[in-house]
């Protein structure tokens, strides 16, 4: 029966063998083929009860995270087919590509299923050696220089979650998330200390995986230079999948001051992303501070816990969806205008109608605005800060927000629908999986009754 | 204090020395001997704990330090840099070395006064302060340099500070703690990858992107 549980994992696991031999000529169906697999087995899973082993911890949450990350692998692999061919100078061939994004979806599925929050951390700093090369496809020096600070960024702040994994085994004796949920209550009060610096450290060192305020900084220059389903798989479900290892350690240390700490991270990072949204140049770089502002939201959520938490599950899937269909989307303009400057694209709406009007409305997404996802999310985490600190935190978090949303949005409409700058050219069919996220992040807002179902009982019921 | 903690003490200090001789050292082939020479300290300290406690865990941790942090990786590294010769020296640290000095002294004292007010109580003994200055200064290695090779050799002093932690607190389950090393030894294959992209298409260290800006 546990068999069916890593049935996700077995897929992209098998997706990577078959594609790193280079006499198998199909890297690119396999791939297909393997993504599907885990969609659908991920799927199954979310009819099946929770499991808990020495090894594996499948609560509601890792279902959820488990189809959300698998769907964003299906549309990424099937946009990669189309977005490698316009690579110019690619650093690997297409299988070695296949080969990493496989692997790298592989130790995300990981992640969310293990019952070790030292296994975990492992898994976090694997999905970095696995991504690494995957942000230099496009060889260039800007490219190679963003893939370094990348690794030397995220690899230095996951060394500060791991002082936190050691506070917390020396506090607790236990690293199993199934245990370390019943010890916290009987903890003695001279371990309070140990447990609360455990705490923060996890929250400094996995939030800087997860883009978050003040170790945010190697986010914007890997998502800008990333081709575009790396950036969508960046944004979409690797930040997330960080911010699950956040939760397991609110979830296991319940205390106060790290939960305060956290909301002020998250509270940091929007801020940072609604001033840093009004003085981008770049579009890429304009839609990875987005994705800083919605893990600052959804940490704040996850901070406060009950409804928030619900509010902040709600963000990470809308945003996921709506975040790589973005990204799928500016791969597509990067292909057709030839620049990454917000300046030198005009009037996609006229040249590209398909693609602009889905960037358009992508960018409303990914900014909070109903009936998406994002602003369920958003509007059930405000209410909750307004419960816990009062009408004046409420007020500041909805400014940046609000800030966050006029930055964007404004940058997008002056590509979307200002006077073109090239000539009408002919849609690729491609954008079809860009529109199906984008419909997939509005329908989160529809299947809320559902995602609190799954969550609190577990099950598909 | 015994035996043990006495032994800590010497190789923590010893560790500390070693790490500000790295902070004013400019040849990076001296910088990796020196980082050998402390990944082999740690393994030492180490197979003095398995001996004296009779864990045969601690013994293999201190094999695979010696193994891959005190061999392997410097050898990996020497041999990247053996191919780009020009390398050998870094040319432009962000932070003077004058600078350096001073700064790497004062982070001695921040590591000591840091542990004072948050750990002391917890731990019984002035050991905490060790690890912390240490993962201080190769925080600060990553943060003067632009040598991809001092920034990489800076993650590694902070890996080795972790180590440190262990003789502190209670010793991490074997799957985690051969989870690490195998991180380890991935990061740094990854890195020398990049090493080698980055000397073939950027000559001068780190220069100023317009498109990694903002």
């Amino acid at each position: 029966m546990e068999f069916i549980y890593l049935l996700p994992i077995l897929f992209s696991g098998l997706g990577s063998l078959l594609c790193i031999l280079p006499f198998l000529k199909f890297e690119e169906d396999i791939s297909v083929i393997v993504s599907f697999g885990a969609l659908f087995s991920s799927i199954y899973i979310l009819f099946l009860p929770n499991l808990t082993t020495d090894f594996f911890y499948i609560d509601g949450l890792s279902k959820i995270f488990l189809v959300m990350t698998s769907a964003v692998y299906v549309a990424a692999v099937i946009f990669s087919i189309y977005y490698i061919e316009h690579i110019q100078n690619k650093l690997f061939q297409s299988h070695f590509y296949f080969f990493l994004l496989n692997t790298f979806v592989l130790t995300m599925l990981f992640t969310v299923i293990l019952n070790n929050l030292g296994l975990v951390w492992v898994a976090v700093e694997a999905t970095t050696v696995t991504s690494a090369l995957l942000i230099s496809t496009e060889n260039d020096e800007a490219t190679i220089e963003a893939t370094w600070r990348y690794v030397i960024i995220v690899s230095a702040g996951l060394i500060i979650s791991l002082i936190a994994v050691i506070f917390i085994y020396s506090s607790f004796k236990t690293l199993s998330f199934a245990e370390l949920l019943k010890l916290y209550p009987g903890l003695p009060a001279s371990m309070e200390r140990i447990t609360y610096f455990g705490g923060v450290l996890g929250i400094i060192g996995f939030g800087t995986k997860a883009g978050i305020f003040p170790m945010h900084t190697w986010l914007p220059d890997a998502h800008g230079k990333a081709p575009s389903p790396i950036s969508a798989l960046f944004s979409a479900v690797l930040l997330p999948v960080a911010l699950f290892a956040i939760e397991r350690i609110l979830q296991a240390i319940p205390n106060d001051g790290v939960k305060v700490f956290a909301f002020t991270l998250g509270l940091l990072s929007i801020a940072l992303a609604a001033f840093m949204s009004f003085n981008q140049v770049y579009y890429k770089r304009m839609f990875a501070y987005s994705s800083i502002d919605n893990m600052g939201i959804a940490l704040i959520g996850l901070s406060l816990g009950g409804y928030a938490f619900v509010g902040s599950v709600l963000i990470i899937i809308a945003h996921a969806f709506a975040k790589s269909a973005t990204f799928f989307l500016t791969g597509n303009v990067l292909i057709n205008y030839e620049s990454w400057k917000i300046d030198e694209v005009k009037g996609i709406s006229k040249t590209l109608p398909a693609t602009g009007y889905s960037l358009f409305f992508g960018s409303l997404a990914v900014t909070g605005t109903p009936p998406f996802g994002t602003f369920l999310g958003e509007l059930l985490i405000l209410v909750a800060i307004f419960n816990t600190y009062g009408v004046m935190i409420t007020l500041l978090t909805g400014l940046f927000l609000a800030m966050a949303f006029i930055g964007i949005n404004y940058q997008t409409l002056r590509m979307v629908f200002s006077e073109p700058n090239r000539e009408k050219k002919r849609e690729n069919y491609i954008v079809v999986i860009p529109i199906i996220n984008l419909l997939l992040a509005l329908a989160v807002t529809f299947a809320s009754p559902l995602i609190y179902n799954i969550l609190f009982n577990g099950a598909w019921k | 204090m015994n035996h043990l903690d006495n032994a800590f003490l010497l190789v923590g200090f010893l560790e500390i020395a070693l790490v500000m001789f790295m902070q004013w050292e400019v040849y990076i082939t001296n910088i990796i001997k020196t980082f050998s020479i402390s990944s082999y300290l740690i393994a030492i300290l180490f197979l003095i704990v398995g001996f004296i406690n009779k864990e045969s865990y601690i013994l293999v941790l201190a094999a695979l330090t010696a193994l891959t942090r005190g061999w392997l990786i410097p050898f990996y590294l020497k041999r990247i840099l053996r191919k780009d010769k020009w390398r050998a020296r870094e040319t432009s640290p962000l932070v003077g070395i004058s600078s350096s000095i001073l700064i790497s002294l004062l982070i001695a004292v921040v590591g000591y006064l840091l542990y004072s007010l948050t750990l002391s109580n917890y731990i019984k003994s002035n050991l905490g302060s060790i690890p912390i200055t240490l993962m201080l200064q190769g925080m600060f290695l990553i943060i003067s340099r632009s040598s991809t090779f001092t920034q990489l050799i800076g993650y590694l002093i902070m890996e080795n500070a972790m180590y440190m932690f262990g003789y502190i607190f209670p010793e991490l389950p074997f799957i985690v703690e051969a989870g690490i090393v195998l991180d380890l030894l991935g990061v740094v294959m990854i890195s020398g990858a990049i090493i080698r992209l980055r000397e073939d298409v950027i000559k001068n260290g780190s220069e100023e992107y317009t498109e990694l800006k903002g």
